[in-house]
């Protein structure tokens, strides 16, 4: 007989007299491997469906561009309400490169990160000099400010986007040119995991928590703020400006239509949120979760569109610490590493 | 000496929270802070900090001018402080929070966490906390935040401490723990203490010498004892009926 108990960050598995525990803590290491390989197979499951092919992609880009931005509503201790500006200035330079000089992917993406960078660095005082809720206003209207640039000047071509776009792959199949770039998605996706993963775990998770706690005592205490704070702005902006690179040259078109508006940010930061803020992997239960939802609501029609917020609204509501909370609870946070420490 | 403030001033709008104020401290020498609520003991320890800058003025720790200066500079020169109210990371641990302390105060680039975790733990066992490394700073009583500050504030190394009134809101227990602890500081580490507190009665004691701040300006300094009978400092605290 199976008999299955959950305790506190411990799955008790029982099979007739034996017992099997599994640790359900993301940092013990066996359980994000296996994660990430069950969301490797599945573009394999699905192959001959590109439609799921596609939400997997879109759940992909979700999270990638929600792990990082995890991190920097932490580590600059304030909201960030446009993050789809850097998706639109990675997606507008590698489609611009792309359709006008017929540039590939690879040769667009030093220019996207050096794009990412220069916007990042322009835009990273207001980090420090807008405070609270101006900063969330400010970072709100950027990306409808872009929205409204792609309409007034004609080589953004408007709502209809640029397209012609190179493929991030070439081959003769169009399903297998689907798969390898679902499987781009997943890679892109588990780099950023890994880069948040490892700097979240290390003394520069420490200062952004610090930052996110109380500013200024970790300025008081040798901290210096602002310059963590630019560097965590600039880190995370060329990495969400990367996935803008990647949607680009995955979709073959990119318009400011899709991505620039409320509605997507919305969706991102409800991946945030749903996924549980300052949590590594959140981001990914919250984009699959998102993109599920999205789908599965699709049934009611025109309908979805009011009950799709309205679900995630209620979720929010319920479960404050996101759908990852449901295993950490309020014990500690991702980004507090907890090292035991022997007296001396 | 170790600090030296030369004529410092600091207005908010109309108000003249500090006004002309001329303090020196020596090395190893533990001063008290005293004056009547509102007097600008807080604000004088904000400038030397760092938190404010004076309007006019100049600060000097160690023959080094750090008027203006970042909070986060004049920390690594050497100057740490507590808070009034107590203001630890609550999401962290108090491990962590004393960590915080250890990697950013002098500049260590090359300490790792795990380095500064058992260096914080090392400061945490001093305040009588190491039991606790694990909680939450959020799930700490009044007098384990005060000690926890004060960890906080020792891990960053520094040569100068300004103890903001540590023992505000603790019962008479605790208020002997942590003049017991602060007497172990002061054994072990060294270090110079800037000390505002409103129990004379602690003043008198642990102090080695007494400021007078009122209105912003400093009335009186010399012996405890000599202070507290001076009829200048008896008028500004109680009046001027009973001076």
């Amino acid at each position: 007989m199976v008999k299955i108990e959950h305790k506190r960050a411990l799955l008790v598995i029982r099979i007739g007299d034996k017992k099997f525990e599994w640790p359900i803590e993301t940092r013990y290491w066996r359980n994000p491997l296996l994660g990430i390989a069950g969301l490797a197979l599945l573009p394999l499951l699905f192959v001959s469906k590109p439609n799921i092919l596609a939400l997997i992609t879109t759940a992909n880009i979700y999270a990638a561009i929600a792990i990082p931005l995890s991190w920097q509503i932490t580590g600059i201790g304030r909201l960030n309400f446009g993050p789809q500006f850097f998706v639109g200035l990675g997606g507008y330079t590698a489609g611009l490169l792309s359709s006008i000089y017929l540039w590939g992917p690879w040769a667009t993406l030093p220019v996207v990160i050096l794009m990412g960078l220069g916007f990042g660095f322009m835009l990273s005082p207001l980090t420090s000099l807008a405070k609270g809720l101006y900063f969330s206003l400010i970072t709100l209207i950027l990306p409808l400010i872009f929205l409204e640039v792609t309409y007034y000047f004609s080589i953004f071509q408007g709502e209809t986007g640029i397209y012609g776009i190179s493929p991030l792959v070439s081959v003769q199949s169009m399903t297998l040119e689907l798969v390898i770039a679902t499987y781009f998605s997943l890679i892109l996706m588990v780099l950023f995991l890994y880069i948040i993963h490892k700097v979240m775990t290390s003394r520069v998770g420490v200062y952004t928590a610090a930052i996110n706690d109380d500013e200024e005592v970790a300025n008081n205490l040798g901290l210096n703020i602002k310059a963590w704070k630019v560097a965590c702005f600039v880190i995370t902006s060329v990495m969400i400006t990367v996935v803008g690179w990647l949607a680009a040259h995955f979709y073959g078109t990119f318009a400011g239509v899709t991505f620039l508006p409320l509605s997507f940010m919305l969706k991102i930061l409800l991946v945030v949120m749903i996924g549980g803020r300052g949590s590594v992997y959140g981001p990914i239960y919250g984009a699959y979760f998102v993109v599920l939802l999205e789908e599965a609501l699709t049934v009611l029609g025109t309908v979805h569109y009011i009950v799709f917020p309205f679900i995630l609204l209620i979720l929010l509501f319920t479960l404050p610490e996101g759908l990852y909370g449901i295993y950490r609870k309020h014990r500690y946070r991702e980004y507090y590493p907890t090292i035991r420490v022997r007296k001396r | 000496m170790i600090l030296q403030l030369q004529n410092v001033s600091k207005r908010f709008g109309g108000l003249k929270a500090v006004n002309g104020v001329d303090l020196s401290i020596e090395s190893g020498e533990i001063v008290g802070l005293i004056g009547p609520n509102g007097a600008g003991k807080t604000t004088l320890m904000n400038l030397i900090s760092g938190t404010f800058t004076p309007d006019s003025g100049n600060i000097l720790f160690n023959g080094v001018d750090i008027t203006g200066k970042e909070p986060y500079e004049v920390c690594r020169y050497g100057i740490s402080r507590t808070y009034q109210i107590p203001r630890p990371f609550p999401g962290m641990t108090a491990l962590l929070n004393v960590a915080v302390g250890v990697l950013c105060g002098k500049k260590r680039p090359k300490m790792s966490l795990s380095d500064a975790m058992l260096d914080a733990s090392h400061y945490l066992e001093m305040v009588g906390l190491f039991g606790k490394r694990n909680t939450l700073a959020q799930d700490m009583s009044l007098f384990e935040l005060r000690s926890l500050e004060l960890a906080r504030a020792l891990a960053t190394t520094p040569s100068l401490l300004l103890v903001d009134e540590v023992m505000a809101g603790l019962n008479q227990v605790e208020v002997l723990k942590a003049i017991r602890l602060i007497r172990k500081i002061i054994d072990e580490y060294h270090v110079t203490i800037l000390w505002i507190e409103h129990i004379m009665k602690i003043i008198m004691e642990a102090t080695d010498r007494v400021v007078v701040v009122h209105y912003g300006e400093v009335i009186g300094s010399g012996l405890p004892k000599d202070v507290v009978s001076d009829p200048k400092i008896i008028e500004a605290y109680l009046g001027e009926k009973i001076a």
